[in-house]
């Protein structure tokens, strides 16, 4: 009987230190989870931002970096991509590649734009915390560093993307050149 | 109507949504399958009951304007969404119920999930309930728009001093009321993505700590995660293209992965200044499931994804590395 108590209660144990991790993340995650940046996104409104970032994707280093920042920070994941409307067809993949690799880095100090996939930066951010180190500057290195990932990885997929087009013989996409400012609204309305 | 049959598509065990009834056109022939290992059985099912063509969106994407179904196998929220949004009747192969920020556009007459290929028969009518139920809805539109209007006419009526009331009281009102939908789409998005995923990894913290797993996996994972080299490697695995699009969906691998090199962390077992490079060796497959879809939500035409996924994979097995090496570099601020 005393054996079957202790099974029972190391059982039971499993899912109390459950209990307790959780509510730890109840009490230190959700408040950053707050609605001030959803309300600053809605007021700036989603046409001002449109309109702003059909003018940096001229650029290499703002394709790659001021773009896809602006998409997840405005749009959040997965809507983001759809900024890459505003690209000629050759510069796709490489902003999608760029944009995706920003959504984690982000986390730390927007929750916000990924909130589904928080655990990706916080799984490790609490390791850190409880080894003592400061979490925010974490976040900040993350999103620092992430920002210059994202620029390197945009530049290497375009290289990448170039070969794979002249390889399959979409010459009609290499000799694509839009004139972004064109673009009509009722396009950005669409989607 | 040509030669084209309709199908039925019900929910399986588990699953939410439904019945779909879907019959390709002239204009949309073709059912894609968005699963990323082939052609999904429930997609071939679906192709073969209607004689409809099939096709691997990842190896032969075609426009969204002639696509009549997409299959997917999404236990995410991300890609679950964005066909519906589209407009494409969406057949999830994984039980999942509607969640994330596409959750508005994942409606029973769209979307249904836990699809097995028993659960698709031949046959089927409900398209005339369909049209008497989108009509209902534009009735009320137009008697919305009309009541609309007609305040509208009455306010032309008011003198200066009301006019200024109304526009105070309309300002502030968009502003409360941008304020409460926000609040709103915030406790939205943490009771159906945050909370759920939280009590997961909670769980799955607490066992691992409790039971001692956790020394267990030290000793298998510290080689591994607990010096540049092994990270290095690590994320080089983890960018293979062709294990990348198996473990991107909805990072929950990396969550994983992540959770339990945090632990490590904490305990001392794995130097402090390793959380950066660490962060960014877990994370070489992000979005790599995902690369069709988001060229898709770019508008992207069919050969920009053909020649772009590739693209994509490969450019990873090269930049994994690097960013793991870069945020080493910068890691020296954290010591």
């Amino acid at each position: 009987m005393d054996y079957l108590t202790t099974a029972a209660s190391a059982f039971i144990g499993l899912f109390k230190a459950g209990g307790k991790v959780f509510m730890g993340y109840m009490t230190d995650i959700i408040p950053l989870l707050i609605t001030a940046i959803n309300a600053l996104v809605s007021f700036i409104g989603e046409d001002r931002v449109n309109r702003f970032m059909s003018k940096l994707t001229k650029f290499t280093l703002l394709r790659y970096t001021l773009l896809p920042i602006l998409g997840v920070f405005f749009f959040t994941n997965p809507m983001c991509y759809t900024a890459g409307r505003f690209l000629p067809e050759k510069y796709k993949p490489a902003y999608v590649d760029s944009c995706v690799s920003f959504l984690h880095p982000v986390t730390g100090l927007f929750p916000h734009a990924n909130s589904a996939e928080l655990f990706v930066f916080l799984g490790i951010a609490s390791g850190f915390s409880k080894a003592g180190g400061d979490q925010t500057k974490l976040a900040m290195l993350y999103a620092l560093t992430g920002i210059v990932v994202i620029l390197i990885r945009g530049i290497v997929t375009e290289r990448f993307s170039m070969f794979f087009f002249k390889r399959n013989g979409n010459t009609n996409i290499l000799n694509q050149e839009m004139d972004v400012n064109d673009l009509k609204k009722t396009n950005a309305k669409e989607a | 109507m040509s030669n084209y049959k309709s199908v039925t598509v019900n929910k399986g065990s588990h699953g939410w949504g439904g019945p779909l009834v879907i019959q390709p056109t002239d204009e949309k022939p073709y059912v894609i399958s968005v699963t990323g290992g082939g052609i999904d059985p429930v997609a071939q099912k679906i192709a073969d009951l209607t004689g409809a063509k099939v096709v691997d969106s990842f190896e032969n994407p075609i426009p969204k304007e002639q696509t009549f179904a997409a299959v997917i196998n999404c236990g995410g929220t991300a890609r679950s969404g964005v066909y519906p949004k589209m407009k494409i009747p969406t057949i999830n192969t994984v039980a999942i119920t509607p969640a994330g920020p596409l959750a508005k556009y994942i409606k029973e007459d769209i979307f249904v999930s836990g699809v097995d290929s028993s659960n698709v028969d031949a046959g089927g009518e409900a398209l005339e309930k369909d049209t008497s139920e989108e009509s209902e809805p534009q009735k009320q539109d137009t008697a919305a728009a009309t009541v609309t209007n007609n305040s509208g006419s009455s306010k032309k009526e008011e003198t200066g001093f009301l006019k200024l009331i109304d526009v105070v009281g309309k300002v502030a009102g968009d502003f409360v009321n941008t304020f409460y939908q926000a609040g709103r789409d915030t406790i939205d998005t943490l009771i159906k993505n945050v909370l759920p995923f939280m009590a997961f990894v909670a769980t799955l913290v607490g066992i691992i700590n409790y039971s001692g797993i956790g020394k267990v996996l030290a000793n298998i994972l510290s080689p591994l995660a607990g010096n540049i080299v092994g990270l290095v490697i690590l994320s080089i695995i983890c960018a293979l293209p062709f294990l990348s699009p198996i473990l991107g969906p909805a990072g929950v691998i990396a969550a994983v992965v992540g959770t339990l090199i945090g632990q490590q962390i904490g305990t001392g077992v794995v130097p402090m200044y390793l959380a950066l490079p660490a962060l960014f060796a877990i994370d070489a497959q992000a979005g790599c499931d995902f690369i069709p879809v988001a060229l898709t939500l770019g508008e992207a035409e069919p050969d920009t994804i053909t020649s772009g996924t590739p693209a994509m994979l490969f450019s990873r097995l090269l930049t994994a590395p690097i960013a793991v090496l870069i945020a080493y570099g910068f890691s020296f601020m954290l010591r």
